[in-house]
């Protein structure tokens, strides 16, 4: 399925850049060795009979279950590094679907080497710089993968870490934890898909608990969530409509 | 006595009588400490824990050091026999042992009292209370496995003692010990769920308690506040999380394992973690004559006390660099000592840099984000420089416990888990298990098999190894790994792995 982005123009995409792709497939796993990491993601769209290459999904599949695949072809030409057309910015969401597990050799392709993803949270030891005033009302967004609540190491751990910095800099007077829950049915690849109403709770109450951990008072938290998500534009979510559904907002209050 | 720092200038050396054999303890230097024959360290013998003391065992000398230096133990409650069955914490926690239990120990501390030992304490030190107690076979999984009784409460509870929601259901399909069945299991009258598992070493814990990132990787989630500091807790303390802090496993301990009906006071607690927390230890000289701190090596628990904790590996010192410097080969050694010394600085090296496919174990491949399979080497878990741990809370499914990654292991109960919501995202609805782990504290089907990764300091003094004793030696461990992701470790790769795992 092509969903064409009337989003992307606001973004400065162009069109050709604009087509985000979403189908289910299951995933196949050519085991490059360019060291740790390397290995590459594959999923091939039935409906065009495409091989794409999805290995630059923050939250890699899982060769025993079908995934759904979220993503736009790369808009620059890039070294075929693992036998499929690259994907990027790509999503890949893990299914409870089996599939049977499949691994491809190398066959000459090279894969790639694990580079650390420019969104990774620094170490506790690691000095931060301070985030300089002055502060207005902001709301932060964290994203999912479909149907989960778990935030996605390298990726929405340092979203979430970055909502938290300018948090604790900027002391609001009240922080409004909003879960979103992509509920309106939508034909993929044949089958019709649409998140549990639950999850939208299940990621609000999720992130208002990581807000207490990270030290901010349960008093100025308020939790609410709603289905029948709506797309955002968002710089953390690299241009990509229908998994921008899949959030919560953290809004802040000054 | 005052406190004094190892690593400081000053030179206070003092002998110290230890097991009726004289040590050697300096403090202010590098300790130069004699070896003792005395392997057990018996509740309310009074002895000083020295500054340093060294223990033979079959792949060399272990080093216990003690930051603060000699400490008196007359009335010091680690030492003390609190239990009414004469034990103490010491008892499970022998510095011969590196801290914790070895087998070998058990079977020696058998023959040698008859089995009267307070070690073999009915309620955990056998497989069952419900057994005769003057029987071998009655603490069978103590004398070949190392292994002590772990009585859960059913459901688990939370840290205030409130019942957990469980997404899953337990029922015994094996019994061996009888303590799942009868008066005993989830479906007595008071429920509880008996597992059986080593006792983790007591040592080096400034790095099992290191809090390296805020976040826990495999949660998903910040990680948990110590309810008391309202800091960070590391998560790598206990086999299944059931306790976060030292005065939390204390708790559980004193309850459990010394039986106590009253709290340890204040007073008491405080001095137990003071004492845990100065105490180091690691291998220190191999049986093939080298001291494994030689000519530019790091080995030797001086390098964990002096070393800051919480460090990933991959982004500062790599884990096992102590031996970088035996990579290049030093003129004059003996042949063997040449080459043993260059089989560690390969085993180093395999440790870090051999990948392999990780596949299906929950904690890694899943929820993450790594993706399954993913490849990586033994320091993709084990990443903590110096110590090997992982510097995330490390719950991690390897299969040791879980079928069909595990072992047959008759002696042992077996459990089949029912997922009642999702299923397992690598075993599917139904789990067949030895021991649940995690999942006997978070009350999660997902956390089922998932056990706290192990220190790796100080093995070669406590076979057998993983939570269950499955691996009698170093060789069946690294070859469970070799099994369990089809790694094909070569016959000199293997070996080079365990000599790495016995210079620890």
């Amino acid at each position: 399925m092509k969903v064409v982005l009337l989003i992307a123009a606001a973004m400065g995409v162009s069109a050709a850049q604009a087509e985000e792709l979403r189908f289910v497939t299951c995933p196949i796993y050519r085991d490059t060795d360019a060291g740790k990491k390397s290995g590459c993601w594959l999923a091939d769209a039935h409906e065009t009979g495409n091989r794409y290459d999805v290995s630059k999904a923050p939250s890699k599949p899982d060769w025993n279950h079908a995934v759904l695949v979220e993503g736009v072809v790369a808009s620059r030409t890039t070294e075929d590094a693992c036998g499929g057309v690259v994907l990027d910015p790509v999503r890949t969401s893990i299914l409870p679907a089996d599939c049977p597990r499949h691994m491809l050799e190398a066959e000459g392709f090279p894969g790639r080497k694990f580079v650390l993803p420019r969104r990774n949270v620094s170490p506790l030891s690691a000095a931060r710089a301070p985030i300089p005033g002055p502060f207005a009302a902001r709301t932060f967004r964290v994203f999912y993968d479909f149907d989960q609540s778990f935030l996605v190491y390298q990726y929405d751990d340092y979203l979430f870490d970055a909502a938290v910095a300018w948090l604790r800099a900027a002391k609001p007077r009240a922080i409004k934890v909003v879960g979103w829950a992509a509920t309106d049915s939508v034909a993929i690849s044949g089958m019709d898909f649409a998140e549990h109403a639950d999850i939208a709770k299940e990621r609000a109450e999720k992130i208002a608990e990581s807000l207490a951990r990270m030290g901010f008072d349960k008093s100025i938290i308020s939790v609410e969530w709603h289905g029948g998500a709506k797309p955002v534009i968002d710089p953390d979510i690299d241009g990509l409509v229908e998994p921008s559904r899949r959030r919560v907002d953290i809004v802040a209050t000054l | 006595m005052k406190r004094l720092s190892l690593y400081g200038g000053s030179l206070l050396a003092a002998v110290i009588l230890f097991g009726g054999v004289s040590l050697t303890a300096s403090i202010g230097q590098r300790p130069k400490a004699a070896a003792t024959t005395n392997y057990w360290w018996a509740p309310g013998s009074g002895q000083t824990f020295p500054a340093s003391a060294d223990f033979p065992n079959a792949s060399g000398t272990l080093r216990v050091l003690l930051d603060g230096g000699p400490m008196a133990t007359k009335g010091h409650p680690f030492f003390t026999a609190l239990s009414p069955s004469g034990r103490a914490c010491v008892t499970c926690h022998q510095p011969s042992d590196s801290m914790s239990l070895s087998a070998e120990t058990a079977q020696r501390r058998w023959r040698e009292t008859n089995g009267r030992d307070p070690l073999f304490a009915a309620y955990d030190g056998s497989n069952c209370p419900s057994l005769p107690q003057d029987r071998a076979d009655s603490h069978s999984l103590l004398l070949t496995r190392g292994l002590i009784r772990i009585q859960r409460p059913w459901p688990p509870r939370d840290p205030i003692g409130r019942n957990i929601t469980v997404d899953y259901k337990i029922e015994i399909v094996r019994d061996p010990t009888g303590c799942n069945s009868g008066k005993y299991g989830p479906a007595a009258e008071h429920p509880t769920v008996s597992v059986y598992r080593r006792p983790r070493p007591l040592a080096n814990m400034k790095y099992l308690l290191a809090v390296g990132f805020a976040y826990d990787p495999k949660q998903g989630m910040p990680l948990p506040l110590d309810p008391e500091t309202k800091k960070p807790l590391s998560g790598n303390l206990m086999a299944d999380g059931r306790a976060s802090t030292l005065t939390a496993q204390m708790s559980d301990a004193a309850g459990s394992h010394l039986e106590l009906t009253r709290h340890l006071t204040p007073a008491q607690m405080r001095q137990i973690t003071d004492f845990e927390s100065r105490v180091f230890t690691a291998q220190q000289r191999d049986v093939s004559g080298t001291a494994l701190d030689a000519d530019g090596a790091e080995g030797g628990p001086m390098k964990l006390f002096t070393s800051r904790p919480g460090q990933l590996g991959s982004i500062g010192k790599p884990v096992w660099s102590e031996f970088e410097a035996w990579e290049k080969p030093k003129p004059g050694l003996t042949r063997e000592a040449a080459a043993f010394r260059a089989s560690v600085a390969r085993g180093a090296k395999i440790f870090r840099d051999k990948t392999f496919l990780i596949t299906d174990s929950s904690g890694i491949n899943s929820p993450i984000g790594f993706g399954n399979p993913v490849r990586n080497a033994c320091a993709f878990c084990h990443n903590m420089s110096q110590m090997g741990n992982d510097v995330a809370p490390g719950q991690v499914d390897l299969g040791t416990t879980t079928l069909p990654f595990a072992d047959p292991a008759p002696d042992l109960p077996l459990f089949r888990i029912t997922c009642l919501g999702r299923p397992h995202p690598h075993y599917g609805r139904v789990i067949y298990t030895s021991d649940p782990g995690y999942a006997l504290t978070t009350g999660r089907c997902a956390d089922v098999g998932k056990i706290t990764l192990q220190s790796l300091r100080g093995l070669a003094a406590r076979a057998p190894y993983f939570a269950n004793g499955s691996a009698k030696d170093l060789r069946g461990l690294v070859d469970y790994y070799d099994r369990r992701y089809h790694i094909g470790y070569t016959e000199q790769e293997k070996q080079d792995l365990v000599n790495l795992m016995r210079s620890l």
